[in-house]
């Protein structure tokens, strides 16, 4: 499951902080996607950014926010998400953000 | 007889095939004799059909899932969780994203200065294990990839020093002395004093108020006796004065004569 997950590309991201409770029955999404951009692959793309796990025991929901570099904040609430969907939509956003990306993959496809 | 007989047909010419009855075995014969194929066919087609019930079986009878053994790795990793378990008064549950191996020796490194050890166990293996004992409620803390670390005594304070410079790995909880904590309960857990230092307070309070009944108990008789000082002083003062006056009157006398 994890080795079919496309790579995760932190360049555009300055700043991500998840925010759980361990305890409660509906984290996995939030763990796992936290272990996704905690790689070692991923943390190389960028040493810039800030990669926060803040971990709480007051019942409220699981929370990932994203800080870009051009200051778009970006909150997936991983309630009812499942990693999967979040990994993706994170990916499209900073592959829509980086100029660089878009350009080699318009090149490859010509 | 029989043999006259075959010998006396061949000279003759051929004959349509005829039953040979030199080289036929008997009818009891000590080898499995091939069965003619006459018989063959009438045993197939007289074979025993068993009725077939209205409603098929394998759909009345329940699925059972053959029960599969543990594996002795299994056992072995067991066994390993139990003891970790009862021996170590502190166990503390980390996530750990992706640590490196360099990282992760550092940490095993300096936790050790403290007899502090890391533990890796599979996830199957803990929650079999946990759902039966008191730890029921850490069983929600083990998804995807953690790291166990333990300790004998409740070093609550040595740990977060060493795992704070470490960012790949994060606390979820922790069960110290039989209590589960969360990631903020450790933290305030940590900070509370020692031992001794509580049990002095403890005692202070306790004998505290005994201390006080015995002081009230005390006033009365204390003030009494330093009255009474006071008064014997006076007394005293009283009666030399007028002796030290009759002496200095002598010296007086004894100087002026």
């Amino acid at each position: 499951m994890a080795a079919g997950r496309a790579r995760v590309i932190l360049k555009t991201v300055k700043d991500i902080s998840v925010q759980f409770c361990p305890f409660d029955s509906n984290v996995r999404s939030a763990r796992e996607f936290l272990a996704a951009i905690g790689t070692e692959k991923a943390r190389l793309t960028n040493s810039n950014c800030r990669i926060v796990a803040d971990v709480k025991h007051d019942e409220t929901e699981p929370v990932i926010a994203v800080t870009f570099n051009d200051g778009e904040r970006l909150v997936m609430k991983a309630v009812n998400l499942t990693t999967r969907e979040m990994l993706s939509f994170f990916n499209e956003r900073c592959f829509a953000k980086d100029p660089q990306a878009q350009e080699t993959a318009s090149k490859k496809r010509q | 007889m029989a043999a006259l007989c075959g010998r006396a047909l061949s000279c003759r010419g051929w004959f349509p095939p005829q039953q040979i009855v030199r080289h036929g075995s008997k009818a009891v014969t000590r080898h499995r004799k091939p069965m003619h194929i006459l018989r063959q066919k009438l045993l197939a087609v007289t074979e025993y059909i068993p009725p077939k019930p209205a409603i098929p079986e394998r759909c009345i009878k329940p699925r059972v899932q053959a029960i599969q053994e543990p594996t002795i790795l299994e056992k072995l990793l067991q066994r390993d969780v139990e003891k970790t378990f009862k021996e170590n008064k502190m166990v503390a549950v980390f996530q750990n994203n992706s640590i490196t191996s360099e990282e992760l020796r550092l940490l095993r490194h300096r936790l050790l200065k403290h007899d502090i050890r890391l533990k890796f166990f599979p996830n199957q293996i803990l929650r079999s294990y946990l759902a039966d004992t008191k730890y029921k409620n850490l069983l929600p803390l083990f998804i995807g990839h953690n790291i166990i670390i333990v300790c004998k005594e409740p070093k609550a304070k040595e740990l977060l020093q060493a795992v704070r410079s470490t960012t790949q790995i994060s606390l979820l909880g922790a069960c110290i002395e039989d209590a589960l904590f969360s990631r903020q309960g450790v933290v305030n857990y940590s900070r509370l004093p020692g031992m001794q230092i509580i049990r002095g307070e403890v005692v202070g309070g306790l004998t505290l108020l005994t201390s006080l009944t015995y002081q009230l108990l005390q006033t009365g008789p204390v003030r009494l006796t330093a009255l009474l000082e006071h008064y014997l002083k006076q007394q005293n003062e009283a009666a030399t004065g007028p002796t030290e006056n009759l002496e200095q009157k002598e010296t007086q006398g004894s100087q002026g004569s």
